[in-house]
């Protein structure tokens, strides 16, 4: 339509002009689109390292004191046979799985140098329900190990290595039979830099008969709360002797946070975005001003007050597209760059709820110009066509 | 009414209410114009002869008096209506051309055409009313800047008449061109009156309303002749 080609070409002649206003919004939609990206990216990157562990409920000796046990190791806080049998109790139908653990030197074949590590000791029926395996099996009997990937890849272990635990190896030899998966950061166990072996075999070179912590599978998400509440009731009854973690609730913690990180900094870009606005604003004015003899014109010979209205709402538009576009552009290589600087990875970039960012900075752009048009519109829509036709 | 006349002014009072006290602009003005008539307007600056050619056009409305177009009292019509009916029964011809700088001449010339249909317009039909304002084919694709003041008046008179207006308003059409391009553009304006255009038009120009058939003398707001 002939408004829409008046609306271009006017555009188009005032090229430095519309340019420097689109400059504007061009900056908000990157804002507001890398930001958008960037938070996002993170929220990805963190729940990816703390996968897996959104069904747990896990419970730990309370630090402050309290269910003093006995037993060796690092810990001096454990959960007795007993409170176990309650949490166990109280949890089912969900699993409740003992975890044992403590730091050990260790040997990887002879002559080769002595390191630390975590050794944990879980009940073989249990490791199929934490852990997945990357190359070997699950080993059933006591003298059999699994190692996570990355103590694997650190010490050139294969399966079928040997470990040797313990001053000269006075805690005896395990034989890896599987490598764990990488696990990331998590709540239950992080065996990534670990050797797990079963519960007997722990109990038996360490002499221990309670735990370090007890990790609940919930298999309904919807009951996570209430797990975590009857644990509390059942053994904080008197004195609190037992910290529960309620993971998904963390995961939800640690998300909220972020989000509100992001939002905040998105703010900042709806900010910049604004200011844009009010460019537009201005040089629509002043698009509207210079113009005000021709819109004398246009209604005098027959143009209706929504036409001459939306003559200018497609320049704001034009503006507004073009701005989104241009930053939209930006914002992809931008959103690239950032993440692969940044995160050191683009798998968090190219997944569609990163990538939305990037639309809803461009429409928010887009918006902003054309709320931003409106006002200027109007005023052109309803000037008095005598009053316009006179104006020199 | 059998056959209305195209224009009819009844007692059209115009005020401009203003802080320093009212303009009375029209002051009582009665008459009728014809179909096909050719009419000049004549009077002394302030007079009332724009305020009267702007309420001819429609482009506002009588404090009061009733002022009906063929037939069609204006008085109480929305602004809608009102502009409707300058797009598609009158034609505005202006004494500073008017054209839009920023379309050329075909388009310029077919703009109240797409306003009426409001979807773009062959430029044929563009092309046809050029040719009948006798202007060169050569300057169809330029811009306005580009062609003299009378070539530009050309323009705005085929403008003026793209939707086959009843009536042709003129605020002084000539007063921006020399006299021999002046009686150009009126040799035009009779040829179309000749062909059935009713033409009312404001003039300071003894010589230029000499073409007019008629004429309405005003002073003070006031027909005095
Ligand atoms: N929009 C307006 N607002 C207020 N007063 C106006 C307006 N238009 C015209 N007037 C007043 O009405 C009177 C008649 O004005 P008008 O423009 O009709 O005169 P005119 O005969 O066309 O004069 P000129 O020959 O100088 O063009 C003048 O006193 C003028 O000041
Ligand atoms: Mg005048």
């Amino acid at each position: 339509m002939i408004f829409w080609e008046i609306a271009k070409r006017n555009v188009r002649i005032h090229l430095l002009r519309s340019f420097l206003a689109m400059l504007g919004i061009v900056i908000g939609v990157v804002a507001i689109s890398t930001m958008g990206i960037l938070g996002n990216s993170m929220v990805l990157s963190v729940s990816d390292s703390l996968r897996t562990v959104g069904d747990s409920v896990i419970v730990t000796p309370h630090a402050g004191g309290g269910g003093m046990g006995f037993g060796s190791g690092t810990t001096s806080f454990t959960i007795s046979e007993q409170e176990f049998q309650q949490i166990k109790r109280v949890s089912a139908p969900n699993v409740a799985i003992p975890v044992l653990r403590t730091s050990e030197r260790m040997k990887l074949g002879v002559g080769s140098e002595e390191i630390v590590a975590l050794v944990y000791g879980l009940d073989p029926d249990d490791v199929p329900l934490m852990l997945n395996l990357v190359e070997g099996d699950y080993s059933r009997g006591n003298s059999g190990c699994l190692v996570g990937a990355t103590f694997a890849k650190d010490n050139n272990v294969r399966v079928g290595s040997r470990i040797s635990l313990g001053k000269d190896g006075e805690k005896g030899t395990l034989r890896v039979t599987g490598i764990i998966e990488e696990r990331g950061m998590a709540f239950d166990v992080s065996t990534d830099s670990a050797v797990v072996a079963t519960r007997d075999w722990f109990d038996g070179t360490y002499n221990r008969d309670d735990y370090d912590q007890v990790v609940v599978k919930v298999k309904n998400l919807d009951e996570i709360a209430d797990v975590k509440t009857a644990i509390e009731k059942q053994l904080n009854r008197r004195e609190t002797i037992v910290d529960v973690m309620d993971t998904r609730k963390t995961m939800e913690t640690i998300f909220e946070a972020f989000g509100q990180i992001t939002t905040f900094v998105s703010a900042i870009g709806g900010i910049s975005m604004i200011v844009a606005g009010v460019s537009i604003l201005n040089i629509m004015m002043m698009s509207v001003t210079e113009r005000i003899k021709e819109i004398g014109i246009m209604r005098s010979i027959g143009a209706q007050r929504r036409e001459v209205m939306s003559m200018f709402l497609y320049e704001a538009a034009i503006l507004g597209i073009l701005g989104a576009i241009i930053g939209g552009v930006m914002s992809f290589v931008g959103g690239y760059a950032i993440s692969s600087l940044m995160l050191q990875t683009t798998k968090y970039f190219f997944v569609p709820s990163s990538l939305i960012q990037i639309v809803y900075g461009m429409a928010f752009g887009i918006v902003v110009c054309l709320i931003c048009g409106i006002y200027p519109a109007w005023r052109a829509a309803n000037l008095n066509p005598i009053d316009a036709l006179r104006h020199e | 009414m059998e056959n209305p006349p195209v224009m009819l002014f009844r007692d059209v009072v115009k005020v401009y209410p203003l802080p320093a006290g009212d303009v009375i602009a029209l002051d009582g003005v009665s008459f009728q114009v014809d179909r096909g008539e050719f009419i000049s307007v004549m009077g002394p600056s302030g007079s009332g002869k724009s305020t009267l050619l702007n309420l001819m056009g429609c482009l506002d409305t009588p404090t009061t008096g009733d002022i009906f177009i063929s037939g069609t009292r204006i008085g109480d019509m929305s602004d809608t209506e009102l502009t409707s009916l300058r797009r598609d029964r009158i034609g505005f011809i202006f004494q500073y051309f008017n054209l839009f700088p920023l379309l050329n001449i075909i388009e310029n010339v077919t703009f109240p055409m797409m306003l009426k249909t409001g979807r773009g317009v062959d430029p044929e039909r563009g092309k046809e009313v050029l040719r009948a304002v006798q202007l060169d084919d050569k300057l169809f694709t330029h811009t306005p800047t580009e062609l003299s003041g009378g070539q530009q008046q050309r323009v705005a008179v085929a403008r003026a008449l793209i939707n086959n207006p009843d009536i042709l308003l003129c605020d002084e059409p000539t007063g921006n061109l020399d006299s021999k391009t002046g009686d150009g553009i009126m040799d035009l304006m009779s040829e179309l009156n000749r062909k059935g255009t009713t033409i009312i038009m404001v003039t300071h120009d003894a010589h230029i309303a000499e073409y007019s058939r008629r004429t309405i003398r005003i002073a003070d707001g006031r027909i005095v002749s």
